[in-house]
């Protein structure tokens, strides 16, 4: 069975903007915030978190200019 | 004429029945926290709505797709229904905290943290409470959120997240059911624009992007430095900008400009549409500025902030510059989404009921006008804003041009013709005018029920626009102690207000009518 084929996870892949990076982040999310239940405000938690804010902010523009020079 | 109930006792049933899942949901939750003695009075709740829902939709399991006039009167008995059985959680676990049976072995409560659990024992205030929830008010029976126990705080949390998206929504998603009755509901609910030809995809993708918006508002919420369960509920009620807070003083109560200016972008991304951000996260960002509402909205959020600030500025309201700026920024922006977080309290600084005529009149017209429609906000809505203002100039530039002259009236990117014109400048200004109507209705009804001078006009006006706007800022006029001809009123200005007050007012039509009121 593929990924995408498991109970949860493919309506994940079937709604949403059809992008990995997207639907990665968003199975993601839910781990992110176990791990800080579990140990708290520290420097892996807090990081962690950095990481997955920046890829989601760092995300959209680049993909608007990556979409930009494709139309171009 | 005879209106078949088949299809709305239906849709209602299923309704109940998804509420009924997410009272299941909610037992997690206490299980997490430990709460076990207020697993009975969730059970209950959930097999008493299930049972209701499921007796609804066997009995009219043969009932036809619904209609138009079908789906204003699903969405309005629905959303009823559901604020109606959604206080059971409420209203069951303050009285198994009164009986204190010994197996369950409730905690001991006292002063203000018993009146505010008691509070719900009286079945209006846990009705109120349930309906503030589901319509994203979040004026509040309570006097000290934080004195909840935590499954109530995530029950309340819990059905402004849902609320804020939208009831029917969620069902067609659980329920996936094909086809021109989803729609007729989807568009009931206060919606009209699709992501997907299918209405199921369509809803399906605006809870994904939801979720998405949530996890990464808890995540903003928690750098910020807020702990992790204030980050949770207030990230869901942010962005369903419905604004139930866990703690007394609302967002005060942190007293970080950090957190204050982190909740500003989650309550902004609950204020733009959902197809816009569906567009967006396709990496077209030029919908920012290019879709009329969205550029509306950062122009009256940025604008109606400074305006705010230099008042508070310059009254003295605040002494230094960064205070007028920080308090006036965040209650214009809570109150335009409709959010109703509270920073300006009298515990940390000025309450918003102390601030001056002209500032709080500035705050009531950003609850009044709303942000987009089709996002999780309430009032009247930037789009009919422009409607009126476009429809209005229209109108007036009719006199200068020959009646030989073919017009057009543009709106966002359509290009109406006259008749399309006159329909949705018609439509506009009825829901315009009738929510007029039902604010000043209330505002009547409040100025003869309140103690005389405990209030001012501008505070009952501001207080009556944030239920009927389902934004929650408060004068300080709602709590258990209001009168309890307030609160039904209270009760109906949200519900109309959540579902933009004609499928209120068709159901009622059609009641009064079945009941010889109406002829």
């Amino acid at each position: 069975m593929r990924v995408d084929e498991l109970p949860v996870l493919h309506h994940v892949f079937d709604s949403g903007p059809d992008d990995p990076v997207f639907d990665t982040l968003l199975l993601g999310g839910p781990p992110l915030i176990g791990v800080i239940a579990v140990v708290g405000r520290e420097p892996v938690s807090v990081v962690l978190v950095v990481l997955y804010l920046l890829a989601f902010a760092g995300y959209l523009p680049y993909k608007w200019v990556r979409n930009r020079r494709q139309e171009a | 004429m005879n209106v078949s109930y088949a299809p709305v006792g239906r849709d209602v049933g299923r309704m109940l029945q998804a509420l009924s899942g997410l009272v299941r949901i909610t037992i997690l939750v206490a299980l997490v926290w430990g709460e076990y003695y207020v697993l009975p009075a969730l059970l209950l709740s959930a097999l008493v709505t299930f049972a209701s829902g499921r007796l609804l939709t066997h009995a009219f399991r043969d009932a036809s797709d619904p209609g138009k006039l079908h789906g204003m009167m699903v969405a309005a008995a629905g959303w009823f229904s559901v604020a109606l059985f959604g206080s059971l959680p409420f209203f069951l676990i303050a009285w198994t905290i009164a009986l204190d049976p010994m197996l369950l072995d409730p905690p001991a409560l006292s002063g203000r943290a018993a009146s505010t659990v008691g509070a719900f024992r009286e079945p209006l205030n846990a009705v109120f409470e349930s309906m503030s929830g589901f319509t994203g008010t979040g004026l509040t029976m309570t006097d000290d959120e934080s004195a909840l126990p935590r499954t109530l705080q995530w029950w309340r949390t819990f059905i402004e997240w849902v609320g804020g998206v939208g009831v029917i929504v969620l069902t067609t998603a659980i329920l996936a059911r094909p086809g021109s009755g989803s729609l007729t509901l989807y568009e009931s609910e206060a919606r009209s624009e699709k992501i997907h030809p299918s209405i199921v995809s369509t809803v399906r993708t605006i809870w994904w992007i939801f979720l998405l918006f949530t996890f990464v508002s808890i995540l903003v919420l928690w750098l910020a430095g807020m702990p992790l369960w204030g980050a949770i509920n207030h990230a869901m009620t942010g962005l369903a900008t419905g604004g139930f807070s866990i703690t007394d003083n609302s967002i005060a109560t942190y007293e970080s400009a950090v957190i204050d200016f982190a909740l500003v972008p989650v309550m902004v991304l609950g204020s733009i549409a959902f197809p816009i951000h569906y567009l967006i996260l396709q990496g077209d960002l030029k919908n920012l500025y290019t879709d009329l509402q969205t550029r509306w909205v950062f122009g009256f959020f940025g604008l109606g902030s400074a305006l705010l600030s230099a008042m508070l500025y310059a009254s003295g309201t605040y002494s230094s510059l960064f205070d007028a700026v920080r308090y006036g920024l965040f209650q214009f922006v809570s109150a335009m989404s409709c959010t109703g977080f509270q920073t300006a309290v009298d515990a940390t600084n000025v309450a918003l009921g102390k601030w001056s005529t002209q500032a709080q009149l500035t705050v009531t017209f950003g609850m009044v006008v709303g942000a987009a429609a089709g996002s999780t906000v309430g009032g009247i809505k930037l789009i009919r804003l422009a409607t009126l203002v476009k429809g209005i100039r229209y109108r007036i530039m009719d006199v200068f041009v020959p009646d030989t002259a073919v017009r057009r009236l543009d709106i966002d990117d359509r290009r109406l013709t006259e008749e399309e014109a006159n329909r949705e400048l018609g439509e506009a200004a009825i829901i315009s005018v009738l929510w007029f109507v039902f604010l000043a209705m209330t505002t009547f009804v409040l100025l003869l029920v309140l103690p005389e001078s405990q209030y001012t006009l501008e505070n009952v006006v501001f207080e009556v626009a944030s239920a009927q706007g389902n934004v929650g800022l408060s004068s300080g006029i709602t709590g258990p102690g209001m009168p309890t001809v307030g609160k039904l009123f209270f009760l109906f200005n949200m519900w109309i207000g959540r579902l933009e007050i004609i499928p209120v007012l068709v159901l009622l039509r059609a009641l009064f009518t079945r009941g010889g009121l109406y002829r």
